[in-house]
């Protein structure tokens, strides 16, 4: 055996035993894991199950207590940044780690400049902007390199920090759910891209709570539970199913996705007609009905989020009309909004839907608080109260309702903003990538509230970049492209070939799209 | 640059129209002081600059100055209170002081993660205190020492002004060097990220701590030469020397950019930020309307002094609201071109493309 296949047996990057203690949690309890090069390794697990820790780990930002990493069968010690980028190992984080005031080919270079003598070394800006250069045809972005991040797209940003692995030297690249902001082109995109980082011998760690992307993807899937190893799957031999099952550690009983009522009601709840969204070039027009789940699919950037904030007040519409229930519906801002019982989950909860280091009872309490002090002063029983059946009804995990929101899960937070509303009793519930980040368990009881919730006769209306999901869920189904509505599918009609060909920009059938207006004039 | 053209053309235009009201303003004894003040600022709004850029906050400068100052009076002054070390003493333990003062501040913050505006809070009045105890609230003269050719002094006389004041000549060699730093050095680029994602400055490898008490200490360093100028310049060194100058210099760096978020701003603007300032207080004074009184008297309109404040406040709003005011129009329009130019990319649609035009209805 020659030497070269010899060094490409021996993995790229080993992990053996590693523990984690935190105050009060034991974060990784003996977790092994080994990346061969030229392979893409999955790492699942829910929320909690301790991937994070490990990718901090693995970058140098945290020091396991236990235990052993190797590459290319040499113990190392990764106790900073700098160690972790030194032995070839690049993270993408989920968030991205970008700085928008800076422009690509500085970022990319963001504590690499290349150049001795330390801070006050000059900059070599012109050969940074070549070498940058170089890296975005790499991964196939064409842009100036001295364009502002600011003002580059979710998946631009991602090439960016891919490329900005590969200005490293990074033959080890963890990525973590880095297709969670990206809509579907650009997802396919990385796709690419990461099929020829294999190619190129790069090990790649993947980490992501889409399961079809990590069918698509991987060669071999480890899976981790509540900070253990639970095992390996050869891409072969993994379905779906086990792999859900080993995260969840029990089949998950009968189907992911709620059986679909039968028939929804034909009363329309919400009807929009002609509504001029700022910054969109056609007039939307669309009708919801009482207990309907309306899906609205497209890609990033297709105005799905602006109609929404346009329904719930943030950015009042420009003209045309909705009605609710018949009446007039015209929000100036959100609170007319709520006063109607329209309620809107953000896509970004964290800055939007909660105010993280409240608790989950002055959370709950929060857009209807001065309904807890009619007398002026806060009724912090009352708040307790209504809290806790909010924890009760979602099943929401939290130690107590005095607990900060900021120490739950991304699953459990999106629990909070859920309860939060429910305490109001909505009418129409605007759900923004309600899963988004979430583990497969949660996502699961996200989903059966929600069918709940519409079997209550709550209208819904969810914003989606899992294709999956928004077949699963919905029963109509809005799709948007380049800030138009592109169509209505009907429930018959909801394949991922007819959403996403929509999508993309293709056009409906002529007889489809008739049937289209026909529905939405009808409404 | 935006933000730093339009404060230029706002300060030419503020010249001109003082000139016109007054020509003594562009005479050589107004310029000469003016441009000392402005110098004199300068120097520690560039070094405000570089905290501000980190997205973090000095408010100790002004106690700075009045300690650097207080400090080089009392051991270097040969009048009452005077210690009567040679000068060179004073003024080097009066520097160390403003870099131990920056470092402290800087450890606090860094090490301990207590928030800047905190402890730059705390200094401001420890310092301020140490500064009256030094001189047992009362003043100490620096008589006619020879610092005070530090202020008066420069190269290029007409008559009896220096047309090249030290102050000036320090200014500009201070301004160059954070120039340089801020935009052509690794430093100057972690600074700028680090204002604008901290996170992912530290998630780059870059010791972000080590990079923030470096800007610290160059504030209080900053703050420290201004204050060597300022003892220079007043002579007569009391617990009053340096109140409020930190609000002047976040001013001047405000007014000349940068945003207190954090990320954004440059040394030409804290230039230009640091004369708006200046030349505001001398026009208070200088500004001047003739006219003749009903009675044929020829009489002269001027600003009342009282209004200083109201007039800087009333400045320092007007700039940032004009620049956000600006900022929104530009963000509307680039959305309207943005909406207006995606159909064609489209393929063709059904519905009218005249909507897209017409988003203002």
């Amino acid at each position: 055996m020659s030497a070269a296949s010899e060094s490409q047996m021996r993995p790229l990057l080993e992990m053996r035993g590693i523990t984690k203690r935190f105050p009060g949690v034991v974060a990784l309890q003996g977790v092994s894991l080994s990346l061969r090069a030229g392979e893409v390794l999955a790492l699942m697990g829910e929320n909690g199950a301790g991937k994070s820790t490990l990718m901090k780990i693995l970058g140098g930002v945290q020091l396991p207590d236990e235990g052993q990493i190797s590459i290319r069968g040499e113990p190392v010690v990764l106790g900073s940044v700098k160690d972790s980028k030194a032995q070839g190992i690049a993270l993408i984080h989920q968030e991205l780690m970008l700085a928008p005031n800076l422009d690509i080919a500085s970022n990319i270079f963001l504590g690499n400049e290349g150049v001795k003598g330390g801070l006050l070394a000059p900059l070599r800006r012109a050969k940074m902007n070549r070498r940058a250069a170089e890296l975005l045809s790499q991964v196939g972005l064409s842009l100036p390199v001295t364009t502002p991040v600011a003002r580059l797209t979710a998946g631009q940003m991602q090439m960016v920090e891919i490329a900005k692995a590969l200005s490293t030297q990074a033959r080890i690249i963890i990525m973590d759910e880095p297709t969670s902001s990206l809509a579907s082109a650009e997802s396919e995109q990385l796709f690419e891209i990461i099929r020829r980082l294999k190619q190129d011998g790069i090990g790649i760690v993947y980490i992501s709570h889409r399961m079809q992307e990590v069918m698509d993807l991987a060669d071999r899937i480890t899976v981790l539970r509540d900070g253990r190893y639970v095992g390996d799957l050869e891409r072969a031999v993994a379905s779906h199913d086990k792999v859900v099952a080993m995260m969840v550690g029990r089949e998950l009983s009968g189907q992911y996705f709620p059986e679909k009522r039968a028939r929804t009601s034909t009363e329309i709840r919400l009807e929009v007609r002609d509504l001029a969204v700022p910054g969109a070039p056609a007039r939307a027009s669309f009708s919801a009905r009482k207990g309907e789940i309306l899906g609205f699919a497209g890609l990033i950037g297709a105005g799905r989020t602006e109609l929404m904030e346009a329904i719930f007040g943030v950015t009042p519409a420009l003209s045309g009309e909705m009605t609710l229930d018949g009446k007039p519906y015209r929000p100036a801002r959100p609170r007319d909004a709520i006063d109607e019982g329209v309620y809107l989950a953000p896509e970004d909860r964290k800055r939007h839907g909660l105010v993280l280091p409240m608790s989950v009872a002055e959370n709950t309490s929060l857009p209807n608080v001065a309904s807890y002090a009619p007398l002026g002063w806060l009724n912090r029983k009352t708040e307790q109260r209504v809290a806790e059946q909010g924890v009760e009804r979602l099943r929401t995990k939290t130690p107590s309702v005095q607990q900060a929101v900021v120490n739950l899960s991304g699953g459990n937070q999106q629990k909070v903003v859920l309860a939060k509303w429910l305490a109001m009793a909505p009418k129409v519930l605007i759900l923004d990538e309600p899963t988004r980040g979430i583990d497969v368990g949660a996502k699961a009881e996200i989903y059966r509230h929600m069918a709940d919730l519409a079997e209550q006769g709550i209208t819904i209306l969810m914003v989606s970049s899992d294709l999956e999901e928004t077949i699963g869920m919905s029963d109509r189904v809005v799709v948007m492209h380049e800030r138009r509505l592109k169509g209505v599918l009907e429930r018959h009609e909801l394949t991922q070939l007819a959403i996403a060909g929509l999508m993309t920009g293709r056009d409906h059938g002529a007889a489809e799209r008739q049937a289209g207006e026909a529905e939405v004039a009808l409404s | 640059m935006r933000r730093e053209l339009g404060m230029l053309l706002a300060l030419v235009l503020m010249c001109i129209a003082l000139w016109t009201s007054n020509s003594d303003f562009l005479g050589a004894s107004n310029v000469v002081n003016t441009t000392r003040q402005i110098s004199m600022l300068g120097i520690f709004a560039v070094g405000i600059a570089f905290v501000i850029i980190t997205g973090g906050i000095d408010l100790s400068i002004g106690s700075v100055v009045g300690l650097t100052g207080v400090i080089i009076a009392r051991l270097s002054s040969t009048q009452t209170g005077g210690l009567g070390y040679p000068l060179w003493i004073g003024i080097s333990v009066a520097l160390c002081a403003s870099l131990v003062v920056g470092l402290i501040q800087g450890l606090l913050i860094t090490r301990l993660k207590l928030q800047p505006f905190i402890v730059t809070l705390g200094g401001m009045l420890l310092f301020r205190g140490v500064s009256q105890t030094i001189v047992d609230g009362g003043v100490i003269s620096m008589g006619d020492s020879p610092l005070l050719g530090l202020a008066s002094g420069g190269l290029l006389r007409i008559g009896r002004d220096p047309l090249l004041g030290w102050p000036l000549l320090i200014f500009a060699a201070v301004a160059a060097l954070g120039a340089y730093v801020l935009h052509y050095t690794v430093l100057g680029r972690y600074i700028y990220a680090i204002g604008g994602n901290r996170e992912a400055a530290r998630y780059s490898g870059i010791n972000v701590n080590r990079v923030e008490l470096l800007t610290y200490v160059i504030s209080s360093g900053t703050a420290g030469i201004a204050g060597v100028c300022y003892a220079a310049y007043i002579g007569q060194m009391s617990q009053q020397v340096g109140v409020a100058y930190e609000l002047y210099a976040i001013a001047a760096a405000v007014l000349g950019g940068c945003s207190l978020r954090g990320g954004e701003g440059t040394i030409f603007g804290i230039l230009i930020g640091a004369s708006i300032m200046r030349v505001i207080d001398n026009g208070i004074n200088m500004f001047q309307v003739q006219y003749t009184d009903p009675d044929g008297v020829r009489r002269i309109w001027r600003l009342n002094p009282n209004w200083n404040w109201i007039i800087v406040g009333a400045v320092i709003l007007v700039a940032v609201i004009l620049d956000q005011v600006v900022h929104m129009v530009q963000a509307a329009r680039r959305l309207r071109e943005a909406s207006a130019r995606r159909p064609v990319a489209g393929p063709p649609n059904n519905s009218p493309p005249v909507a897209a035009k017409s988003p203002t209805a």
